[in-house]
């Protein structure tokens, strides 16, 4: 989903509605739900994860980043301030996008298919990757883009008004809102919803740790197998993504692995194959991969689009690794959007990009050969 | 101000000093760093003082924007917003960015628009002070206020990316003056205001050369270091490479043999 950063596209009228349910969270002043936020008058709350240093500075705890921050400095991710040895964060709550998306696209093939998520994200992003899709939020601070505050139950109310029974952290990224996916967690599974979190997989084990288990399903972008890459195109480094992904799979989390194929940089069948070992070995063969189709924007804009064989012969170089569920993203009516039995080869639900066309699926089984078909089904 | 103006530019008085650097055509940026507030930021007075040698060299007034990165900072710097009209004008960027980033060198931002689109001429108005991270803010890394990602390159000491802010064509090309009001410097715990590490340096400088000022401040901010007993900023881990990598690049001279210091 490509956004103006001008541009907001909350659901307001259900921001509104919901004017009179109880603020979770300490403004630094009264706001009202919905109101819109632009410019710096943000609202600040201490964050969950630093260390308070020596001179006022701090250290934080939330991503491997690890910012040291002076006073009246942000880290990296720009939504986190230092005042006066406070640690703070500016975006508790002011959402700069909301939307009720498909859940395939997330995306989630193994999560209540067919079902909305309330789909949520704030300014701001702990990394910079030269291809990001959504630069327009991730990569601005939360004062450079329109936001309104819309605290965890106001984001629920809306979420159930749109017919949403998942709410998901995504189209930024949520570690650096961590705070606000915990809260909104709390109150998604009070209200009998499905809280999910789409994210780069950058964050620190123990605030991983803390929020996972408030989570029914996280997908991790798995943006390379490659240090160099990640040093090169991202500025961050792979190893942490790897062990979140290892801590994720022993919660009682579902998970799904994203990665975006770009050609020359990480689309080699070498890595491609090591990649797909290392989650056979380290996640199970049940996690389902999905590789996807890249489409130059940002900074990255000499490359083409994926070519579909690359995606292809990725797809089945992680079959023949042993994966069971390997998917193909943005390629609408590619055979490989399908889930497709390992047991007896049949297809079980049938996609055409986001839409769920048909839907086999008895009981969380293969209705031809029975065997079980692992995911978060209802 | 004047007399500066003058030493900066080998010139017998200000006004010619402002006829050889703006012409009256001239869409004059300048770039105040007002993160520290009204103890730590250019001094409204020594501000005037310029936008008036600017005027009396022939710049139209109205043709003068004093600015930050938002109006707010300005405000709390002891600015008052100003837009439109025939006078000097005073607002923040604010939200107001280049749709799409451009690159230069390791950085990929969008850049104010007042500086690639507005503005002819730029300043940069900075303060002396140590920065945390960067080593040095005074003329340079004054310049991370005008593109939309600063806090992206803050590792590495702000090395290169600070030389790359300022090597883009929209700066480069424009950058004409670095003046920094040094009457009160910080020598540690920047780049905040920090009462125990400010210091009277009693300094006003000018330079056409944006990387001299930097290694002028950075002398006068370990001098202060030294007469207090601290570590250089070298000596501390953090000295302030990113102005010997602008001078790699041709924005300036960066050494000791090469920076002349003239007392106006």
């Amino acid at each position: 989903m490509s956004m103006d950063r001008r541009r907001f596209t909350a659901l307001m009228a259900a921001g509104a509605a919901a004017a009179a349910a109880p603020v979770a969270v300490e403004a630094a002043r009264s706001r009202r739900v919905g109101e819109i936020v632009e410019g710096d008058d943000l609202p600040a709350r201490e964050a969950s994860w630093y260390r308070k240093l020596a001179e006022d500075r701090v250290e934080c705890e939330l991503c491997p980043q690890a910012c040291t921050v002076a006073d009246a400095e942000r880290g990296t991710c720009g939504v986190r301030e230092n005042r006066k040895g406070t640690y703070v964060t500016l975006v508790h709550s002011l959402a700069c996008s909301v939307h009720a998306d498909p859940i395939e696209k997330k995306p989630f093939f193994h999560v209540m298919p067919g079902e909305l998520a309330l789909s949520y994200a704030t300014a701001g992003c702990n990394v910079e990757c030269k291809f990001c899709q959504n630069w327009e939020i991730s990569q601005f601070r939360p004062e450079q883009v329109r936001s309104a505050y819309l605290p965890p139950e106001a984001l629920v109310e809306a979420a159930k008004r749109s017919g949403a029974r998942l709410t998901a952290a995504t189209y930024s990224e949520p570690v650096i809102f961590w705070e606000y996916v915990r809260d909104a967690a709390r109150a998604a599974i009070k209200a009998g919803l499905a809280p999910t979190v789409v994210s780069n997989g950058y964050i620190q084990p123990k605030p991983l740790q803390e929020v996972l288990p408030l989570l029914r399903a996280v997908k991790i972008d798995l943006k390379s197998f490659r240090e160099e890459f990640y040093r090169d195109q991202l500025r961050a480094t792979l190893k942490p993504v790897l062990e979140s992904l290892v801590l994720i799979r022993k919660a009682d989390v579902w998970l799904e692995i994203v990665v975006l194929l770009i050609p020359t940089l990480n689309d080699s069948e070498a890595e491609v194959r090591d990649l797909a070992r290392w989650v056979k070995t380290n996640l199970g063969a049940d996690v389902p991969v999905h590789f996807t189709r890249f489409h130059p924007t940002y900074r990255l804009t000499n490359l083409p689009p994926t070519p579909v064989p690359t995606l292809e012969r990725a797809w089945s170089i992680a079959r023949a690794q042993g994966l069971n569920f390997v998917y193909l993203g943005n390629v609408p009516s590619h055979p490989g959007e399908n889930t497709v039995c390992p047991g007896c080869g049949e297809v079980i639900i049938r996609r055409l990009g986001y839409q769920v066309l048909e839907n086999r699926l008895s009981g969380g089984a293969c209705p031809d050969c029975k065997r079980e078909i692992p995911g978060v089904w209802r | 101000m004047g007399a500066v103006l003058s030493a900066a530019t080998g010139s017998t008085d200000a006004v010619s000093a402002v006829k050889i650097l703006f012409s009256p055509t001239d869409v004059v940026g300048i770039k105040l760093n007002c993160l520290g507030g009204k103890r730590l930021s250019p001094r409204p007075e020594l501000v005037d003082a310029l936008v008036d040698r600017l005027i009396e060299g022939g710049v139209s007034p109205g043709n003068i924007i004093l600015f930050e990165r938002s109006s707010r900072e300005l405000e709390r710097a002891g600015f008052s917003i100003r837009r439109g009209g025939d006078k000097p004008q005073c607002f923040g960027t604010d939200n107001d960015y280049d749709r799409q980033p451009s690159v230069s060198g390791s950085i990929g931002s969008c850049y104010a628009r007042l500086v690639s689109q507005t503005c002819t001429a730029l300043i940069g108005f900075g303060v002396v002070k140590d920065h945390d991270l960067a080593g040095v803010s005074a003329s340079l890394k004054n310049w991370y206020g005008v593109i939309h990602n600063p806090n992206k390159y803050h590792d590495n000491q702000c090395d290169p990316y600070v030389a790359d802010v300022v090597r883009h064509p929209l700066v480069r090309q424009k950058l004409r003056l670095t003046v920094l009001d040094g009457v009160t410097a910080q020598c540690h715990g920047g780049p905040a205001y920090r009462a125990s590490e400010v210091f009277p340096l009693g300094r006003v400088v000018a330079s056409t050369d944006p990387v001299a000022a930097d290694f002028w401040a950075w002398r006068a901010i370990d001098a202060e270091r030294v007469r207090r007993g601290m570590p250089t900023l070298e000596a501390a881990g953090r000295p302030p490479r990113f102005i010997s990598t602008a001078a790699s690049y041709g924005l300036g001279v960066g050494t000791a043999a090469q920076v002349i210091e003239v007392e106006a």
